[in-house]
């Protein structure tokens, strides 16, 4: 019998994503769930994906460090250095263990553009950690622009010869969270998903539905200006970005409703175009990032 | 006996790096910094649309963003030959405060704490070494800081995206200051969470760093280095307000004097780089990676000043602002980042009283067929410069030395070490180990190897290239 009658449930982003963390926490002090062991490598890239992590709200940070995983290992912030990191790294191997990985691989020099660390005497590469512990993990997310799909780092003419994580183990299956840099709700909340239920949902490209499903275009509040051809003709302006080079357009993901920071903010509120930066392709396939001439034939491009 | 250790990878920093020290009866008598990552920034910058140089360097390092946004507007202003605004430069720098803030709190709880603090609450975060010193009451204190940092860094992230779209990667700097306008809303949206942050340093930040200062006294005496200072200057030559923290000055043990940018150079004779010339100009370097070459050890190159190194970053503009004696040690380096923080937000607040709602600071820009600029500007940990090119509209080259690229240089062919390098020469190491010391030293710096090996540029140059 209920006592109460309740309202609907908010179907909101935000208020489903918050449901999931909340229910995998009480899960998780209950017992029902055994904490599951992280490992959290940061490879050829800019680590910004973790600072923005550490950004996150809904769950935050420190929670989930402190309840949802077992973090092991994690350069940013572990206080072991040199070679007991490294021994804390591979101690994880023979244990169960999530992968989540941001950064490129950098395949240059046998991957000697990026060396994460000396194990057993030689540099250990990005390369080599990849594979060696993408092949192990029960589960792997490629968090950010650069393990989805090379992003930034394999810019043209990409000097390092940086691929996604993909790339290097062909055979396996990710849940790819691209961004730049990823929102810490879009892992955090699919984390939280893969403990209490497992993989989430995923599209074709093995983006998680629930973040990833439909485009920035459909949901943007300034759609209205686009459907009356009314356009911004630089930064600042209030109506449509489209003709500076707005990519919401091609961009699946749910920026227009989730913003940034506590939700405060997103590059289209603040008068600028979307750069595509959570669409595959970012950022060679989106540039140019502005321009004030879109509707001008460009020679060259 | 010699006995070398290396400590590779150096955790709590943003990037790779691997330290190699050589220690004689426990003393440092070599040593070297690496830089571990490579991916080339400068030569993916070529042929792109040089609006985009703004979104794309700041790409380059995910704790320190909003520096790059800064420095490539400047670049770019200097370029299309644009004054901003002041109402722009008050809200870029606004910008740029947020992010200041940002890093050194995260500096200090999350990178520098666990060095000096034994954190239990998370194997994670408990170090290896067994020199803690602080007692129970006071560590575990500050342990719990390092968990309550982590929502005040959030909101000056906060603050940052209310103006700036997002963070990290912000969208609001650029070309003239900021792409939006201030509304009332958003300048007391920012106060409001100002407040907090700002009670956060004054009650628990700086007297933290002190306690910990207090029980490890000897690293005032640890971490020199050469003792040249510089600075691009900070928040300094507004119209009305003047210089609200710090204007270009080196100093060296002989002098102090104007910072003259003429005198940058940057030398790759240790780093994995090969050019025409060893020493060159930040205009017209043009060097290829090149990791079989003899004597290399490191992706990061070393920007001189007068053919000196010198140090960058909270330090050394706390000292040339006279804000601070000129006792320079790791132990004053991490001090120094606490202070700043509580003087960064004071100046944040002063900006925030110049803002005039609504004023929209953009305009439709047009690219020059062929243009030079710089854009030089201090920012975190220190000196930043950009250096690019314009021709047939597109970028035709790029440059950028780091603040770590300064502190963590490779040594020269006059003999000179890297700042850190030095810095770390008759270190004595109680535990070779266990080494506690060389990380504190290093960490001192802030060093992010992101920032600083991001490099290269292609071996073609541009005949038009303004020498500055």
């Amino acid at each position: 019998m209920k006592p109460y009658i309740l309202p609907p449930e908010s179907m909101t982003n935000e208020a489903i994503s918050s449901r999931l963390t909340n229910s995998a926490l009480t899960n998780i002090d209950k017992g029902l769930i055994k904490k599951k062991n992280l490992v959290y490598l940061e490879l050829n890239g800019c680590s910004g994906n973790i600072i923005s992590l550490l950004n996150g709200q809904n769950p935050d940070f420190e929670y989930t460090l402190n309840s949802m995983v077992n973090l092991r290992y994690c350069n940013s912030l572990m206080a072991s250095e040199g070679d007991r990191a490294i021994e804390k790294l591979m101690n994880t191997l023979d244990e169960d263990f999530i992968l989540a990985v941001e950064g490129a691989v950098a395949l240059k020099n046998n991957g000697l553009y990026n060396v994460i660390g000396s194990w057993e005497g030689k540099p250990l590469t990005g390369l080599q950690a990849a594979k060696m512990f993408g092949e192990r993990a029960s589960h792997i997310l490629a968090v950010g622009a650069c393990a989805t799909h090379g992003g930034i780092s394999a810019a043209k003419p990409n000097p390092s010869q940086s691929v996604g994580l993909q790339k290097v183990l062909p055979q396996k299956k990710m849940i790819k969270l691209p961004g730049c840099p990823v929102h810490p709700d879009w892992f955090l909340g699919t984390l939280a998903h893969l403990l209490l239920y497992g993989e989430p949902e995923t599209d074709n490209m093995d983006r998680p539905l629930m973040f990833y499903s439909s485009l920035i275009h459909d949901r943007c509040p300034r759609r209205p200006f686009f459907d009356r051809g009314i356009f911004a003709e630089k930064l600042g302006d209030k109506t449509c970005l489209f003709k500076l080079g707005c990519r919401g357009p091609v961009t699946r993901v749910d920026c227009p409703t989730r913003q940034w920071n506590g939700h405060v903010n997103w590059p289209i509120g603040d008068d600028t175009p979307c750069i595509g930066c959570a669409q595959f392709g970012f950022p060679d396939a989106m540039a140019p990032f502005i321009s004030y001439d879109t509707t001008k034939v460009v020679k060259n491009e | 006996m010699n006995k070398k250790i290396i400590i590779n990878p150096l955790t709590r920093i943003s990037g790779f790096m691997e330290i190699d020290v050589t220690i004689e009866n426990n003393q440092v008598i070599d040593a070297k910094t690496k830089g571990n990552l490579f991916r080339g920034f400068e030569q993916m910058l070529v042929g792109r649309n040089p609006f985009d140089a703004v979104y794309f360097t700041q790409r380059i390092c995910g704790i320190c963003s909003a520096a790059h946004s800064m420095a490539s507007s400047l670049a770019l202003e200097d370029a299309l030959n644009i004054q901003p605004m002041e109402q722009g430069r008050y809200l870029r720098d606004i910008i740029h405060c947020c992010e200041f803030l940002q890093n050194h709190i995260r500096h200090f709880y999350q990178y520098t704490v666990p060095d000096f603090v034994k954190i239990e609450q998370n194997p994670l975060l408990l170090s290896d070494h067994d020199d803690f010193r602080l007692p129970k009451a006071i560590n575990d204190r500050i342990s719990q800081h390092y968990f309550d940092s982590l929502p005040i860094s959030r909101l000056a992230h906060q603050m940052l995206a209310v103006l700036g779209g997002k963070a990290p990667h912000n969208h609001g700097v650029f070309i003239g200051g900021i792409a939006t306008q201030a509304t009332a809303e958003k300048i007391v949206h920012i106060d409001s969470i100002l407040q907090k942050v700002i009670q956060f340093i004054d009650e628990k930040m700086i007297p933290d760093v002190y306690e910990i200062a207090h029980y490890y006294l000897e690293y005032f005496q640890l971490g020199k280095g050469y003792g040249n200072l510089l600075t691009y200057g900070s928040f300094n030559d507004y119209k009305d307000l003047g210089t609200l923290y710090v204007d270009p000055l080196v100093a060296t043990s002989k002098s102090v004097e104007i910072f003259d940018e003429n005198k940058i150079q940057e030398k790759i004779d240790y780093s994995w780089f090969t050019s025409k010339k060893s020493t060159n100009q930040p205009s017209e370097a043009v060097t290829v990676p090149d990791m079989e070459k003899e004597k290399a050890y490191s992706w990061v190159k070393a920007p001189r000043y007068d053919n000196l190194p010198f140090e960058v970053g909270p330090l050394a503009r706390l000292i040339l602002s006279g804000a601070y004696d000129n006792k320079i040690s790791a132990m004053d380096r991490t001090i120094a980042r606490a202070i700043e923080a509580k003087k960064i937000a004071e100046i944040m607040k002063i900006l925030l009283q110049q803002i005039i709602p609504g004023v929209d600071v953009q305009k439709k820009y047009e690219l020059p067929e062929v243009a030079a600029g710089r854009g030089l500007v201090d920012t975190t940990r220190g000196a930043l410069g950009h250096w690019l090119g314009i021709q047939d509209k597109k970028l035709s080259f790029y440059q950028i030395i780091t603040p770590s690229t300064w502190d963590f240089s490779t040594r020269d062919n006059n003999g000179y070490r890297g700042v850190a390098e030095e810095a770390l020469i008759g270190t004595p190491i109680q535990n070779p180990d266990k080494p506690a010391e060389i990380g504190r030293i290093l960490r001192s710096f802030d060093p992010c190897m992101s920032c600083a090996t991001h490099v290269y540029s292609p071996g073609r140059q541009v005949k038009t290239i303004k020498v500055f």
